[in-house]
Formats: C-alpha cells, structure tokens, sequence
C-alpha cells in the first residue's frame, strides 16, 4: 500500500491533513495553469472585441461564431494546414525508412565500426540544432530546394535521425534470432528478411518514433522561419507568427485562429495520449 | 564474424547508406561548417579570410552577447532546476495513486503536444498590458497596483517569457513518474513496517532510486534553456531593450545580416557550452545514462 493515508476512518493527525491539503493544492495549481490559459483563449475567441475589453471574464454574450469565419479566410489556414501534413507525413515516411534499415543493418548483422558508426549517430541526439542554422540555410539553398516543401521534409527527416535510429535499433535488437533464424531457413533474402520479418515485428517501435518525428514536423517553427520565405511551403506554425500582422486589431478573430491551429494536436492527443506517454517512458524506465 | 560481413556486405552497405549521407549532411557538415567558418570573416558570397578567434572575441566583448549569454543560463537554471523540481515534486504525490492520477497525468502533459509557438501567442493574449487575462485578473482580485505592461517593462519581460514554458512541467513529470513507479511497492512496504513516515521514504527510497532520472532530465531541461528561440523570437524579439535577448536569436540576427563570421561563432559556442553544462552535470553526479527523450 502506497496510499499514505489510512483510508479507513482512522483519524488522521494534523499533519496528514496538512500533508493532504498541500498535496492537493499543487495538483490543482497545476490543473489551473494548465487549464485556464487555455479556457481564456477560446472564451475570448468567441467575443466581440469589444466585449473582450469590458467584460474579459464573462462568457460572450452571443457566440461569435463569424470569428472564425474570418479567421479562415484572413490566415489561408486551409493551405497552411495541407502543407503541414504533406510536410509532416512526408517527413515521418523518409525519417522511418531510412533509419528502420540502417537500425537494421547496426541491430541484425555484425561487422566492422558498428558500433563507433551506431555511437557516432546516436551522438547527434545532443547536439543543440539551433546552432546549425547558417549550415542548414547555405545546404538547402544550394540543393535548390530553399523555400520548397523539399526542404523542410529533408531537415525534419535528417534532424530526428538520431533519436529515430536509438528507438527503433532498441526494438529492433530485442527481438529473438530464432524468429529471423526460421526466415533465413526458408530461404529469405537479406531484404526479405527486412520487410518480412524485422520490420512487421518492430511495429510498435516505428509508432513511438513515428509519432516523435511526425510531432516535431507538426511543431517546428525555427527552420521553418529560416527556410521558406513565402505561402510557397509556409506550414502551420510559421502561419501563426504572420496573424499578429494579419489581423491587426481584431484580436479575437486572431484568438480564433490560433484555436483552429491547436485542435488538432489536441484531437491527436486524445486519442494517442497512451502511445505518446507508452513511447516517452519507454526509456526512462530502462534507464 | 568476417563471415557474415562477406555474406552481406553488399546489403549492409546499402542499407547504412541512406542513413549516413542524411547525417553527414546534417550533422557533421554543419559541425565542420560552424566550426570553420566561425573562424572566417565572411558575407556568404565574398572570399572568406581566416581571422583566428576573432569573431569569439568580439561576440564576448558585445554586450548584447554578454546579455544573451547571461539570459540563456538563466533559461537554463529556471529549466533544469526549477522545473525539474516542480516536476518530481509532482511525479511523486502522482506516483502514490492519489484519485484520478491518471487523468491528471494525461492532462498535465496535454499542453507539451501543443506547439510553443501556439503557446507562446496565448500569452502574449495573456500578458498584453491593455486587457490582457492577467491585468484584468489582478485587478478583480484588487492588486490592481501591480498591473505592468508585462512584456514591455525591462524587469518583467524575462520572468514573463520564462514562466510560461516553465510551468509546463508535463514532459519531464511523464518521464519521473514512470521511473518513480517502477520501484517496487514491497520496498515502501517494508519501510512502513519499520515506521518510516512518507516524507522519510520519499526522501530515502524514491529520490535516490530515480537520481539517474532526474539527472538525465536535468540534462535535457538546460539544453532545451540553451536552445531557447521560439518564445523569446514572438512574444518580445529579445527587447525591450534586448533584456530578454538570447543565444540563438542573436545568431538569426546576425545571420539576417549576413555576417555569417559571428553568426557561427554563437552557434560554436553554444555547441561547447551545451557540452561543459551536460558533462559537468553528469560527472557531479556520477551518472551516466542514455539520454533517451533527448530531441530538438
């Protein structure tokens, strides 16, 4: 029993419920930090900018539903909202590819430097990427692919390399030999025994970094800012930056707009919370 | 051993191909990259001439560095010593299965899957010195006399900018509980038995049990403090009066005006300071873990 407290009617000294006061006090200081900034933005996206002034604690009078009918149609979300999912989903196949068959070959084989090779890229979890923007912008834009969705798919892909390759080469290298040992048997060759065998078994594996990789794309705004300079490949985020100068004034619309941008990370939320929270603490408790 | 690299040598080669050339091109290229051209005085297009530490040098003698530098420890202090601390704080009243933990648990980590950009333009809503939640907040609870323009006075910017992603304590809570409920329930047991309080098994069991934890989020919280762009970048743009200036703004400042010679010499030196910071953190505590959760 780990409850702390006696449950059973025993009567508890003053300092269990003190205990059990602050307990409960953090909790909910949580819950409300949590909440509340979130609840204030699409109240007041709701509201006239007027009543956003007078009354900023009300609900809105009348639902201004036009807000976000305006927001819509000052932000081009939808464009902004395609090119983040082409940006992201893309992002997330070529990151998986490449680092599902390089795990496979540091997981399943043995041979020379694979480890320093294994060591060397996992190495790259550590490095502070901000520090790589000019190297990154003179790299695109002489790939010609500078404000293109070309260029963000391949940083997004090439970024999460490293964190993508320690998942999935950890799943991987827990899977037993015997179930590859019955393939080679029948004769499987070594790309056979890849996409036949490895693969199908390391699904849950290419969930948790997918899922990583597919979030970061989702939320990246630095080399979004850096590489890309028009509606061209704008995605999502960097969209959000333009509406303090698209709106202008009309705050509440922009509130709106802001609101359309989280749902879905929040629809996503909830109905991955599990995986998301299964693939962050898959880690912590090995280690 | 030489066997098996002779029977698939060809596929080996092939498959560890793609995964090399995306990280030579995006890892070690820009390492080498940085480090060369931090180096050079260069404009990008012009020859570049070798200058030595130059551009080190004049990056810690501008005081705008100076402030940005100073600013990116406090980031990093406020990250990996505050908010790990509220974040086991809570990771340890969660892992005694108060009611409804699991709820509190998904709920306390929804806002780490909402972009900081997001985030970041909700507070400035928040903040905005003219009907802004928070100004409007203190005045119906009569502190009236404290209302600021939050983001536009000197001494409150930073603060502002900060408390909003330190409260954000989901990430790094996820991480401790799920270490702090892996400690089996018969060692708190057999404590109990011996009389032990709460606070004693907390303070005897639990904290030395999830050190390595807490040291790797650590880690990770003052490296995502170095990193610090997105917030600073919308909410203030390093002002007012570059009191909230950080590293990695300045560099996109310099790197807007082509002067890609001190540009790479900030990205240098945030790389060496992120390595000191983590290794200094892990030997003052004698750990040494994977860094698992580790991502931009």
């Amino acid at each position: 029993m780990r409850a702390g407290l006696d449950p059973v009617g025993r009567r508890l000294g003053v300092t269990d419920v003190i205990a059990k006061i602050l307990k409960w006090s953090v909790l909910v200081l949580f819950l409300l930090l949590t909440f509340l900034p979130l609840l204030y933005l699409v109240i007041s996206s709701f509201k006239t900018n007027l009543a956003l002034q007078v009354r900023p604690f009300s609900l809105p009078v009348v639902w201004q539903v036009s807000n976000y009918v305006e927001a819509v149609k000052i932000s081009s979300l939808p464009l902004l909202f395609l090119h983040s999912i082409i940006i992201s989903t893309l992002a997330t196949a070529l990151n998986l590819l490449v680092t599902t068959m390089g795990a496979f070959a540091l997981s399943r084989e043995r041979f020379r430097f694979q480890n320093v090779i294994l060591n060397l890229i996992l190495a790259g979890v550590l490095v502070p990427i901000i520090a790589f923007m000019v190297p990154y912008f003179k790299l695109i834009s002489a790939m010609k692919i500078y404000d293109t969705i070309w260029g963000l798919i391949i940083t997004y892909a090439s970024i999460n390399v490293p964190i993508s390759l320690y998942l999935i080469h950890g799943f991987m290298g827990s899977i037993p030999v015997e179930l590859e040992e019955a393939g080679i048997m029948d004769g499987c060759s070594f790309w056979q025994r890849y996409a036949k065998i490895i693969l199908p078994l390391s699904r849950l594996g290419l969930v948790t970094a997918g899922t990583f990789v597919f979030l970061f794309a989702w939320n990246e705004f630095i080399y979004a800012l850096l590489l890309t300079s028009s509606l061209r490949a704008r995605t999502l985020q960097l969209g959000i930056q333009f509406f303090k100068s698209q709106f202008i004034t009309d705050y509440t619309s922009m509130y709106a707009a802001i609101t359309l941008t989280i749902i879905p990370s929040i629809a996503v939320y909830i109905f991955f919370h599990e995986r998301i929270i299964k693939g962050l603490t898959s880690g912590a408790v090995k280690g | 051993m030489t066997m098996k690299f002779h029977k698939h040598w060809k596929g080996i080669i092939l498959f560890l191909l793609p995964v090399l050339v995306l990280y030579g091109m995006f890892f070690l290229y820009p390492l080498v990259f940085v480090y060369l051209v931090s180096l050079m005085k260069w404009n990008g297009v012009t020859h570049m001439a070798f200058i030595g530490l130059k551009n080190y040098i004049d990056n810690f003698r501008n005081p705008i560095f100076r402030l940005a530098l100073g600013n990116n420890f406090i980031w990093a202090f406020s990250l990996g010593i505050v908010q790990i601390a509220l974040a086991a704080l809570v990771a340890l009243i969660l892992a005694r299965r108060p009611k409804g933990w699991k709820v509190l648990r998904t709920v306390y980590f929804l806002p780490n899957v909402i972009s900081k950009v997001a985030i970041a333009m909700m507070w400035l809503a928040i903040y905005n010195a003219d009907f802004g939640m928070l100004n409007a907040l203190l005045k119906v609870v009569g502190l009236g006399a404290l209302e600021t323009n939050w983001l536009g006075n000197v001494s409150t910017a930073l603060p502002a900018v900060i408390f909003q992603e330190v409260i954000y304590i989901g990430y790094f809570m996820i991480i401790i509980l799920a270490a702090t409920m892996s400690i089996p329930e018969s060692f708190y047991e057999a404590a109990q038995m011996d009389g032990a309080t709460v606070w004693q098994q907390e303070r005897f069991i639990t904290l030395p049990l999830v050190r390595g934890i807490i040291v790797t989020s650590m880690t990770l919280a003052i490296a995502f403090g170095l990193r610090q762009f997105e917030s600073t970048f919308l909410m203030t743009n390093g002002g007012p009066a570059n009191a909230t200036m950080v590293m990695g703004l300045q560099l996109y400042v310099d790197l807007g005006s082509l002067d890609y010679g001190h540009a790479n010499a900030i990205g240098g030196t945030l790389i060496i300071i992120g390595a000191i910071l983590i290794s200094g953190i892990r030997r003052l505590f004698g750990e040494r873990e994977e860094t698992a959760e580790a991502n931009q």
